[in-house]
């Protein structure tokens, strides 16, 4: 099915389309949008995310019954916060 | 013998470039050279970030210095595609206020400066047509670029260890995306309307960059509060021992080493165009002009801000960038001199300025921004108004007058102060400003990572500097603000409330 790819037809148009397009292309135009798409996106994803984690947390500590003393050792995340980040916290894995 | 000595002397005047070709070619260098020193200075600018993340992560507290180095770090990650997208968009198109009309420059055959900043221009992609398409627009963009991403780091330390992490992106957009470049499209390019108008001279941007920065971080202070226990009940303001002092003293040298870069990227050269250094205005200058304003300018910003602060090791270094920002604007015209005595006056009156907004106003801004930066910024648009009043700047050679000045600082300060007042005021309304008080105590980094970031070392109980000076242990008054602050006891159960 490779093989049957038009390259040789196409690749012109195609590079006009993705790379080195004229200003005010088509291509140059999809491109805007879709990375602005993107960036937004994130930026929701970013405020969502956080949020989850930052209410999760407060939500443990206050069921808790009880605070850490502040810059006391870390109570490590509680089973309704997995690990998001970095290494498993869990010797188990 | 003789006729091939006429067919040897032929050929190597047949090869003999042409005056046009020797003027093509030089021109090529020249371009080129612009374009590779542009390129540098960003390398030497990306060390301010370095810098600033070092030296906010050594001032946070241990369990908050993952969380205050991520901000820097995601600075990047959402500066740069907003910056690309909008905001080199409005520096090249909103400099008479509102965006150009046309996009075409004075060849029809290429686009002008406004439509060189499009996304989609050819300005904005690789090509290899034109020197404007080809070799200038990308570094410039680049440059341009680095002085936002210091905008949002300049705010990003004064809002440590109590704001979420994804209000300090928006707010950084809004800040190094928006708001500081539409002022340097007024007043920091040669046909920005203040400039063209009023005469108004910032070169190095001690109020396009700095100024508005800290005006901007002001107006985010204000929604954000203090940090849990850092005033007591009377209001006095408690200190909280940074958890590395040296990191601390390191980022500020990096942000130092950082500023040569900053203030080459502010200069503009082309031999074949113009006779020598211009500066943003495209009036004439040296590098070595600058290179010597900035030189003595941390030289009499530590020799303020260590006398101000009687010795204070992180106020020296602050009171270091302080005069450098105070000197800033005028770097292009002082006298070496002239730039050592203001640079000192700088340093000191950020220390004062700093104390005065921390024990005075109770703004809780945890590494001096706001004086700083944003004090001394305006600061240093106020001296060129006194010192160098007279001085050609800008396109229609408008002398610099301290009203001028003056129009300036009228103009930027509410276009700083406001964006940041109002959209903190509705990112805490919608409960999205800062993190739960919960959380705050027990440190943003066990949230936000799950993860101790020295897990090799002992916690030791944290240090809180009272206003009499003594230090003493910070749990148990932070667990009573926390209750005071909250209107329950820490720890207390939720159904109890």
């Amino acid at each position: 099915m490779i093989d049957s790819f038009p390259f040789d037809e196409w690749s012109e148009d195609i590079t006009a389309f993705w790379t080195f397009g004229p200003e005010n292309s088509t291509g140059t135009y999809v491109l805007t949008v879709l990375g602005v798409i993107v960036m937004i996106v994130s930026l929701i994803g970013w405020v969502w995310l956080e949020n989850k984690k930052l209410t999760a947390q407060a939500d443990l500590l206050r069921a808790a019954g009880g605070l850490p003393v502040p810059g006391g050792a870390p109570p490590g995340p509680g089973p309704s916060q997995p690990p998001m980040a970095g290494p498993s916290t869990d010797p188990g894995t | 013998m003789i006729s091939s000595l006429a067919s040897v002397l032929a050929s190597l005047f047949a090869q003999a470039p042409t005056l046009e070709e020797l003027n093509a070619k030089v021109d090529l260098d020249s371009l080129i050279l612009l374009e590779v020193f542009y390129y540098f200075t960003v390398v030497v600018m990306w060390l301010i970030h370095v810098g600033f993340m070092a030296y906010e992560a050594g001032v946070a507290r241990r369990k908050n210095v993952m969380s205050t180095a991520m901000k820097n770090i995601l600075t990047i990650a959402v500066v740069t595609p907003s910056f690309y997208y909008f905001g080199w968009y409005i520096y090249g198109c909103f400099e008479h206020g509102g965006p150009a009309q046309g996009h075409a420059g004075p060849d029809p055959e290429l686009p002008g400066f406004c439509g060189l900043t499009a996304p989609w221009s050819a300005g904005m992609g690789g090509n290899l047509e034109s020197s404007l398409t080809g070799h200038l627009s990308l570094v410039f963009f680049l440059a341009f670029l680095l002085f936002s991403w210091t905008t949002g780091s300049i705010m990003s330390g004064a809002l440590i260890e109590r704001v979420r992490l994804s209000a300090y992106l928006i707010l950084t957009v809004l800040l190094g995306s928006g708001v500081w470049i539409m002022d340097a499209a007024w007043g920091w390019s040669g046909g920005g309307w203040l400039t063209i108008n009023y005469g108004f001279h910032d070169t190095i941007a001690s109020l396009v960059v700095h100024g508005v920065a800290g005006a901007f971080t002001l107006g985010v202070l204000l929604n954000l509060g203090p940090r849990i226990g850092k005033y007591d009940i009377q209001g006095r303001a408690r200190a909280f021992r940074p958890h590395n002092t040296h990191l601390t003293l390191m980022g500020l040298m990096l942000i130092f080493t950082g500023f040569y870069g900053f203030y080459a990227a502010c200069l503009f050269i082309q031999s074949t165009v113009f006779p020598g250094w211009l500066n943003i205005y495209l009036s004439p200058t040296t590098l070595g002009t600058i290179a010597m304003v900035i030189t003595v300018g941390f030289a009499g910003g530590f020799t303020g801000g260590w006398f101000a602060s009687k010795g204070d090791p992180f106020w020296t270094l602050s009171g270091g960038l302080a005069g450098v920002i105070s000197v800033s604007a005028g770097a292009d015209v002082y006298h070496p001199s002239l730039a050592y005595l203001l640079s000192a006056s700088g340093g000191m009156l950020a220390v004062w300025v700093g104390t005065y907004i921390e024990r005075k106003l109770r703004v809780d801004d945890a590494v001096g921004a706001v004086s700083v930066h944003g004090f001394c910024g305006f600061y240093g648009v106020f001296l060129v108004g006194i010192f160098a009043g007279g001085y050609p700047t800008g396109l229609n050679n408008v002398p610099v007058s301290f009203g001028g000045q003056l129009m300036g600082m009228l103009a930027f300060f509410p276009l700083a102060f406001l964006p940041g007042y109002i959209v903190s005021w509705l990112l805490k309304k919608a409960n999205l400003l800062r993190v739960p008080p919960e959380v705050e105590l027990e440190g943003l980094d066990i949230a936000e990572f799950q993860q101790d970031f020295y897990p090799e070392y002992e916690r030791v109980p944290e240090v809180v500097v009272l206003p009499t000076g003594e230090e003493v242990e910070a749990a148990p008054i932070l667990l009573e603000e926390f209750a005071r602050t909250n209107g329950h006891r820490a720890g207390e159960p939720a159904e109890r409330r």
